[in-house]
C-alpha cells in the first residue's frame, strides 16, 4: 500500500532537492568575510559646492592559519551607503556579508548631520543582527580602525568588548540598534549613544553623545556619565569618584561604590496648566575610599557625607538637564512620563520637541552608604 | 479494533495549530496601525467574535446531532445548488491553504534564500503537506499534537524580553491615534481563522459536549499565545516604532542571544514550520473531504495531489509579498464570511427540517 | 515429485517403519537400530538424542527385555503412542526416539539439546540488576520467565512458524492483565506468516510488524529476562522464539526504546536523569552534525563571535564544502562501529586507536576536516550509543544523513522539514494497531510519569495506557 508510492515520491523530493543545491545562496563559511565593524564618517568636498562624500571603513577579521594576519580594514569613499558594499567587495576576494555586524562607528561630523538613513538600511536587512552597537568617534574613524594597537590586533573586537565592559558598568549607556531604533522613533524619548576617541596607543571613551532625532547634539563628559546613568535609567551596579571640592567642603574625595540606583519621574500640573517634572533618584551605594575630615565609621559623619553626596548629585543632575534642555535633547525620557500622565488627545496638541526646553525639571536626591567596608 | 476517535485535548491542538502561523509575525503591526497605541487588547474582544463564532458552530452541531455537514445539506438542498457550493468552499480552503505556505516560504527566503526560487520551497513544503493529509484527520492530529510539543518549548522565549520590557511604553492610552477599526478587525479577525475546520471533525469526534468545548480552549489558547506576544511587543518597542516594522515578531526573536548560538532567529522561524505545515495541512485536508464528499470514489491520495497541484499552480501568482499580503487578506475575509455564513445556513436547515418533520 | 502427491494422505496415516525410514532416506545422520529378539525397531537422530541417556534409560532395558517386559515398558508414560504420521515425524526431528512394536509406534524423548549456558546479554548490558539473559532455546527462555513470574495467570500459546524450519514460537500473556484483543492480532499475524524459515526474534518482528517499511523498529526485541518480564506484567505480550534470545514484546511505544531495565534499579532520581540525559542523546544524534552543516553552508550569523574565527580558520583548510566533509567523517564513524562490531574485543581496540587517533587526528592535520566537525560528529555518534536499544539506534543513525542532506541544501529550513518529515511518518505508525507515539499522541499525561521521567514507585501503580488492560491497576491479580 504506502511503500512504492511513498518512495517514488520521496525520490522525487531527492530530485528536487538535487536540483536546488545548484543553486547560489550557499554560504560557506570560510569564503565568507565578515564585517565585524562598519566605521562611517564624512569627508568634506574637495570643491566647495560638491555634497560631502562618505567614508565607509569596515573590518573584517581573518582566520589565518599562520595566525600573522589578524584582520583587514577596507575603506571606500562614495556618495551613498549603499555604493559603498559593491566599492568594498571589489577590494576582497571574500564576500563580504553583514551577518556578523557587531559595531557600528559614526563620525561626529555625520552624526550632527543625521544619522537617520543609515539606520534605516540596517533594520531593514534581515541580516543585521538588533543587537549592533551604535557608537560615535570622536576623530577619524578610518584611522581609528586602521591603526595598528600594539595590544589588540584586532581593533572591531577591542572597541566591541571595552563597549560592553564598560556598559555593565553602567560608564556608558548599552546601545544597540534595537536601543536606538526604539528610543528614536519613540515621541517621549531621545536615543543616545557613547562616544569613543583615539588616545595614544589605545581607544578610550569619551562621553555619551545626546541625540535629537538623529541628529547628535550634545555631548557628556566621561565625568559625568555616572549621573546621566542614574538619571536615565535604574541600575544594580556602578562605580563613581566623587570630587566633594566643587561644592566647598575642602578636599573631600570619595569612591562610591557598588550603587544601586533608582530614579522616579513624577510630572505635576501647576494651577495654570504648566507642567513641572520632579525627578527623585535614590542612590546607595557603599563607600570604600574615602580621603577628608569626616569620620565614616561614625553614623552622625556618615548622615553628613550621605548629604554632601546627595547635594553633589543633585547640583550635578540639574546642571546636566539645564543643558539637556537647552540642547532641545531629551534623553533621560521625561517626554514618556509627561505623555503618561495626560491624555492622548492632550498629548498629540503638544509639542513637546518646543515644550520641553521650557518646563521645570527639579531634581532631588536621596543617598544611602550601605556600608563603608572592613576599617573604621 | 475500533475505529479511533479525536479526543478533546486533540481537537484543541488542532483548532490552535490551524489558526496560529504565520500571522504572528505582523500582528503587532497590524494591532499598532489599525488600533493605535494599546491595539493588542483589541485581541480581546476578536477572540470574543472567534469564540461566538465557534458557539454557532456548536449550535449546529447540536441541533445535528453529530451529522456531518454534508448530511445536513444533503437533506434539503439538491445537488446543483450543493455542488457549486461545495466547490467554492473547497476551492477558498485549498487556495488559503496554499497561500499561507507560499508567504511562509516568501518570508523565508526574504531572509536566507535570496536567488532560490520560492516555488521550489514551497514544492518542498507541499511534499510534507501530501505526506500528512494522505494520512487522516486521526494522523493529522497526532502529527500536529507532536508539533505542539516540538514547539512548546517556544513559550520560554518570552523571558528573554523581560529586561528591556518597559511600562511607559505601553502607554496610558487606548485605541488612540491613527485608528481604523472596521478595516483593522477584520484583518486582524483573519488571524484567529481556522476554528470553522472544526464543522467537518464531527463525525470524527468521540460525541458529547466535550468536543466543542475542545475547540473554545483552542480558541482561547490561541488567543493568549498571540496577546502575549503583541503585549511584549507594544512594551518592547515603542509605538512609532511598531508601525514602522513589517515583522515585529522576526526582530524579536533576533534580539534573542545565547552564549554557543548568536541570532537564534533563524532556527526559530524554522520552527514556524510546525504551524505552517498544521494550518496548510489542515485547510488541504478540509478542502479534500469536501471534494471526497462530491467524488466519493475517488482515492483520497489522488484528491489530495490534484488539489496541492492545482493551487501550486494558483499560488505561482501573487508574486511579492506584498501581493501574498493582499491575497492572504482576502481569503482570510472569505474565510470569515465561510466561518459565519456556513454554520448559519445549517442552522437554517436543521430548523427548517424540524418545523417540516414536526 | 512422488513424495509430495501423496503427503497430504500419507499425513494422516499409522506411522510405519517403512515409510519412516523413506522419509528420512537421504539423510546420513538418521540411524535405525533393530532388536530381533524382541521385534523392536528404533528410528532416531543420534545427535539430537543424549547418548549415554538412550543408552542407559532406552536401549539397555529393551535389549534385556522379553515379551512381556517389553509391553510393559511401552506402557509407561513417557513412551507415546502415535497413530498419525505428522506428528511422528515432528518428534522425531524435534530428538525423540521412535519405537515400532507390533504395529504400533511409540516416541520417547530421552534427553533435552544442548543449549548455551545462561550467560549475561552483551547488547544489553546493565550494570545492577539480574545478569541472566535469554539464550537460544525457547524452553530454558521459558523456564526463565516462568520461575519470575508465579502466577497460573501466565498463557502461553505455542505456534510454528517456517515451513521448512518449523521454529517454535510461544506467545505469552498474563490473563486478565494483557487485552486479548493484541493476543489475537499477534497470534493471528504469527500465523499468517508464510515463509521458509524465521531464525530469530528481530527477524520475526519484521514479518509481524504493522509497517515493514519504516525505518523505525515498531515492535522491540530484548535480551533480558528482567525487561521481558517487566513488559509482560505491563500487559504487554511477548513472544519467545525457538533459537533466538531475541525476545519480543508488544505493542510498543517509539518512547520504549529509550527506556531500560537499571532505570528502576536505581534511584528514582538518577533514574529520571538518565533518561533525560537518553533524550538529549536523541536529539544531539540527530542535529548535531546537520546543525554544523547548515550553520558552516547557510547560517553564518549564528555563529558565535568567539568561536567564528576559530571556526572560520579550521574549514580554511577544508578542500571542499561541509556537506562532503560530514559525510565522509560520519561515513568513517560508521565504518569504524561496524568493522569494531564485527571484530573480537582486542582487535575491537585497535580499531578505536586507529579510527580515534590516527584518523581523527590526521583528518584534521591533512586539512580533511575540521576539528570541530570532528567534536561534532563524535559526540553525535557518542551519543547514539547512550540509546539502550541497539536497532533504535541504528535507525536514528541513518535518519541522520537525510538530515545532513537536508540541511546542506537548505539549511535549518531543510533542517526542519527533516524533522517535520520524520515526525510525520512516525505519527502514521503503530505497534500492534495501537498508535507509535503514545502517550504524546494521543495525549496521556499520566503515562508521562513513566516514560520521560522515571517517577517514584509510589506513583507508578497504574499500567501504561498503551497496554489497554482490563486491569489497569498495578496490585493484586484480582481487584
Amino acid at each position: 500500500m504506502i511503500p512504492l508510492r511513498k518512495k517514488a515520491l520521496l525520490l522525487q523530493l531527492f530530485a528536487a532537492l538535487l536540483v536546488l543545491s545548484g543553486c547560489g545562496d550557499e554560504k560557506i563559511l570560510e569564503r565568507l568575510g565578515f564585517i565585524h565593524t562598519a566605521g562611517y564618517e564624512l569627508v568634506p568636498a574637495e570643491n566647495s559646492g560638491e555634497p560631502d562624500k562618505l567614508r565607509v571603513t569596515i573590518a573584517v577579521p581573518k582566520a589565518d592559519p599562520e595566525g600573522k594576519i589578524k584582520r583587514e580594514t577596507m575603506t571606500a569613499v562614495v556618495a551613498t551607503s549603499k555604493e559603498a558594499r559593491i566599492e568594498l567587495s571589489r577590494q576582497t576576494e571574500l564576500s563580504l556579508v553583514s551577518g556578523q555586524l557587531r559595531s557600528t562607528l559614526f563620525g561626529a561630523a555625520l552624526a550632527r548631520k543625521g544619522i537617520g538613513e543609515h539606520i534605516d538600511t540596517f533594520v531593514r536587512d534581515p541580516a543585521i543582527s538588533q543587537r549592533v552597537k551604535i557608537t560615535v568617534v570622536n576623530g577619524n574613524v578610518q584611522h581609528l580602525l586602521n591603526k595598528r594597537y600594539a595590544e589588540h590586533p584586532r581593533p572591531g573586537q577591542y572597541i566591541d568588548r571595552m563597549l560592553d565592559k564598560e556598559a555593565e558598568a553602567m560608564m556608558i549607556p548599552n546601545v544597540t540598534l534595537y536601543d536606538f531604533t526604539r528610543d528614536y522613533y519613540d515621541d517621549g524619548i531621545d536615543a543616545v549613544a557613547p562616544i569613543i576617541r583615539e588616545k595614544g596607543k589605545d581607544i578610550t571613551i569619551d562621553g555619551i553623545a545626546l541625540f535629537q532625532g538623529d541628529r547628535y547634539v550634545a555631548r557628556i563628559d566621561p565625568d559625568d556619565s555616572l549621573i546621566f546613568a542614574i538619571l536615565r535609567q535604574n541600575f544594580k551596579r556602578g562605580e563613581m569618584s566623587i570630587n566633594l571640592n566643587s561644592l566647598g567642603y575642602g578636599k573631600e574625595k570619595l569612591l562610591f561604590s557598588s550603587m544601586v540606583s533608582s530614579r522616579k519621574i513624577k510630572v505635576n500640573r501647576g494651577e495654570n496648566g504648566g507642567l513641572s517634572v520632579q525627578i527623585r533618584m535614590l542612590v546607595k551605594g557603599s563607600v570604600l575610599e574615602y580621603v577628608g575630615d569626616l569620620k565614616i565609621g561614625e553614623e552622625e559623619d556618615r548622615h553628613k557625607l550621605e548629604k554632601r553626596i546627595a547635594e553633589y548629585l543633585t547640583s550635578n543632575a540639574q546642571k546636566m538637564i539645564d543643558a539637556m534642555q537647552r540642547h532641545k535633547a531629551d534623553s533621560i525620557g521625561i517626554g514618556k512620563h509627561v505623555r503618561n500622565s495626560m491624555s492622548y488627545t492632550e498629548w498629540k496638541s503638544t509639542n513637546w520637541d518646543e515644550l520641553y526646553p521650557n518646563i521645570e525639571v527639579r531634581c532631588s536626591t536621596e543617598v544611602v552608604i550601605k556600608n563603608f567596608g572592613k576599617f573604621m | 479494533m475500533a475505529k479511533e476517535k479525536l479526543y478533546p485535548f486533540h481537537v484543541t491542538i488542532l483548532t490552535y495549530m490551524t489558526q496560529t502561523g504565520v500571522v504572528m509575525l505582523s500582528l503587532p503591526r497590524i494591532l499598532a496601525e489599525n488600533f493605535g497605541y494599546n491595539g493588542w487588547m483589541a485581541l480581546i474582544g476578536l477572540s470574543g467574535i472567534a469564540a461566538l463564532n465557534i458557539f454557532i458552530i456548536s449550535l449546529v452541531y447540536r441541533l445535528g446531532k453529530g451529522k456531518s455537514i454534508f448530511q445536513i445539506m444533503e437533506m434539503s438542498l439538491p445537488k446543483f445548488v450543493l455542488y457549486p457550493l461545495y466547490s467554492f468552499i473547497a476551492c477558498i480552503w485549498a487556495v488559503t491553504g496554499c497561500i499561507v505556505a507560499k508567504n511562509y516560504v516568501s518570508i523565508f527566503q526574504m531572509i536566507s534564500f535570496n536567488t532560490t526560487h520560492v516555488m521550489l520551497l514551497k514544492i518542498m513544503v507541499d511534499i510534507l503537506v501530501y505526506f500528512l493529509v494522505i494520512k487522516g484527520i486521526y494522523n493529522i492530529s497526532k502529527a500536529l499534537t507532536s508539533f505542539y510539543w516540538v514547539t512548546s518549548w517556544m513559550y520560554l522565549i518570552l523571558f528573554f524580553y523581560f529586561k528591556d520590557f518597559e511600562w511607559a511604553r505601553m502607554t496610558p492610552f487606548f485605541f488612540s491615534g491613527e485608528t481604523h477599526f472596521v478595516e483593522g478587525s477584520m484583518s486582524v479577525f483573519t488571524s484567529f481563522i481556522g476554528y470553522e475546520l472544526s464543522l467537518l471533525l464531527f463525525p470524527y469526534v468521540e460525541k458529547g459536549k466535550k468536543f466543542m468545548r475542545a475547540v473554545q480552549i483552542g480558541n482561547l489558547l490561541t488567543t493568549l499565545t498571540y496577546i502575549i506576544i503583541c503585549f511584549i511587543c507594544f512594551g518592547f518597542y515603542s509605538f512609532e516604532q511598531l508601525k514602522l516594522m513589517v515583522y515585529p515578531m522576526l526582530d524579536l526573536l533576533s534580539y534573542i542571544k545565547l552564549p554557543f548560538i548568536e541570532r537564534i532567529d533563524n532556527l526559530l522561524f524554522a520552527f514556524f514550520l510546525f504551524t505552517t505545515v498544521s494550518t496548510i495541512a489542515m485547510y488541504i485536508w478540509a478542502s479534500q473531504e469536501i471534494v471526497k464528499r462530491m467524488i466519493p470514489k475517488a482515492k483520497v491520495k489522488v484528491i489530495v495531489i490534484l488539489i496541492i497541484m492545482a493551487v501550486f499552480f494558483i499560488a505561482w501568482i501573487p508574486d511579492t509579498i506584498p501581493e501574498i499580503g493582499e491575497w492572504l487578506q482576502y481569503l482570510g475575509y472569505t474565510d470569515t464570511v465561510i466561518a459565519f455564513g456556513l454554520p448559519l445556513m445549517l442552522i437554517a436547515i436543521l430548523l427548517v427540517n424540524k418545523r417540516a418533520r414536526q | 515429485m512422488a513424495l509430495s502427491k501423496s503427503e497430504d494422505n500419507m499425513d494422516n496415516m499409522k506411522p510405519t517403519l517403512q515409510h519412516t525410514l523413506e522419509e528420512f532416506k537421504d539423510c546420513a545422520d538418521i540411524l535405525h537400530r533393530t532388536l530381533p529378539e524382541t521385534g523392536i525397531d528404533m528410528v532416531f537422530f543420534e545427535h539430537l538424542v543424549g547418548s549415554d541417556q538412550f543408552t542407559r534409560d532406552v536401549a539397555i532395558p529393551f535389549m534385556d527385555a522379553n515379551g512381556d517386559d517389553v509391553k510393559r515398558l511401552l506402557n509407561r508414560s513417557q513412551y507415546e503412542e502415535m497413530n498419525t504420521n505428522k506428528p511422528f515425524i515432528k518428534a522425531i526431528l524435534e530428538g525423540a526416539v521412535a519405537i515400532f512394536h507390533n504395529d504400533r509406534s511409540y516416541v520417547v524423548y530421552v534427553s533435552k539439546p544442548e543449549a548455551r549456558s545462561i550467560q549475561q546479554s552483551e547488547t544489553e548490558a546493565i550494570i545492577t540488576g539480574p545478569h541472566d539473559s535469554f539464550n537460544e532455546v525457547a524452553e530454558i527462555n521459558m523456564s526463565l520467565i516462568r520461575r519470575r513470574v508465579k502466577s497460573s495467570h501466565l498463557k502461553s500459546i505455542l505456534l510454528e512458524v517456517g515451513e521448512v524450519t518449523k521454529t517454535r514460537v510461544y506467545v505469552l500473556y498474563l490473563d486478565d492483565l494483557a487485552n486479548m484483543e493484541y493476543v489475537n492480532e499477534l497470534q493471528s499475524r504469527i500465523e499468517k506468516i508464510e515463509i521458509d524459515s524465521v531464525l530469530d526474534g528481530n527477524m520475526l518482528v519484521q514479518y509481524i510488524d504493522d509497517f515493514p517499511n519504516s525505518i523505525f523498529p515498531l515492535i522491540p526485541t530484548t535480551e533480558r529476562v528482567d525487561a521481558a518480564v517487566s513488559r509482560l506484567v505491563a500487559g504487554r505480550i511477548i513472544v519467545v522464539v525457538d533459537g533466538s534470545p531475541s525476545v519480543i514484546s508488544a505493542p510498543a511505544s517509539f518512547f520504549e526504546f529509550f527506556s531500560s531495565p537499571d532505570d528502576y534499579y536505581q534511584r528514582w532520581m538518577l533514574g529520571t536523569a538518565t533518561r533525560l540525559l537518553r533524550f538529549i542523546a536523541f536529539i544531539i544524534t540527530v542535529t548535531f552534525t546537520a546543525m554544523y552543516v547548515s550553520v558552516t553552508t547557510f547560517h553564518y550569523e549564528m555563529i558565535p563571535e568567539d568561536l567564528l574565527l576559530t571556526l572560520t580558520e579550521s574549514r580554511s583548510r577544508v578542500p571542499f564544502p561541509p556537506i562532503y566533509e560530514a559525510l565522509l567523517l560520519e561515513a568513517t564513524i560508521e565504518l569504524l562501529r561496524e568493522a569494531g562490531a564485527r571484530l573480537p574485543t582486542k582487535i575491537g581496540q585497535t580499531i578505536g586507536i586507529v579510527g580515534g587517533i590516527v584518523i581523527g587526528q590526521a583528518a584534521v592535520q591533512a586539512g580533511l576536516t575540521s576539528n570541530i566537525l570532528i567534536i561534532a560528529v563524535a559526540s553525535s555518534a557518542i551519543a547514539s550509543f547512550v540509546i539502550p536499544s541497539y536497532v533504535m539506534s541504528a535507525s536514528i543513525r541513518l535518519i541522520r544523513f537525510g538530515l545532513i542532506i537536508l540541511a546542506s541544501v537548505l539549511g535549518n529550513l531543510g533542517l526542519m522539514m527533516g524533522i517535520v518529515m520524520v515526525i510525520i511518518h512516525l505519527a502514521g505508525l503503530t505497534s500492534l494497531k495501537a498508535s507509535y507515539l503514545t502517550p504524546i499522541a494521543p495525549m496521556n499525561v499520566k503515562d508521562w510519569r513513566d516514560v520521560f521521567i522515571r517517577s517514584p514507585f509510589a506513583w507508578l501503580k497504574e499500567r501504561p495506557s498503551m497496554s489497554k488492560s482490563p486491569n489497569m491497576r498495578r496490585n493484586k491479580m484480582k481487584q
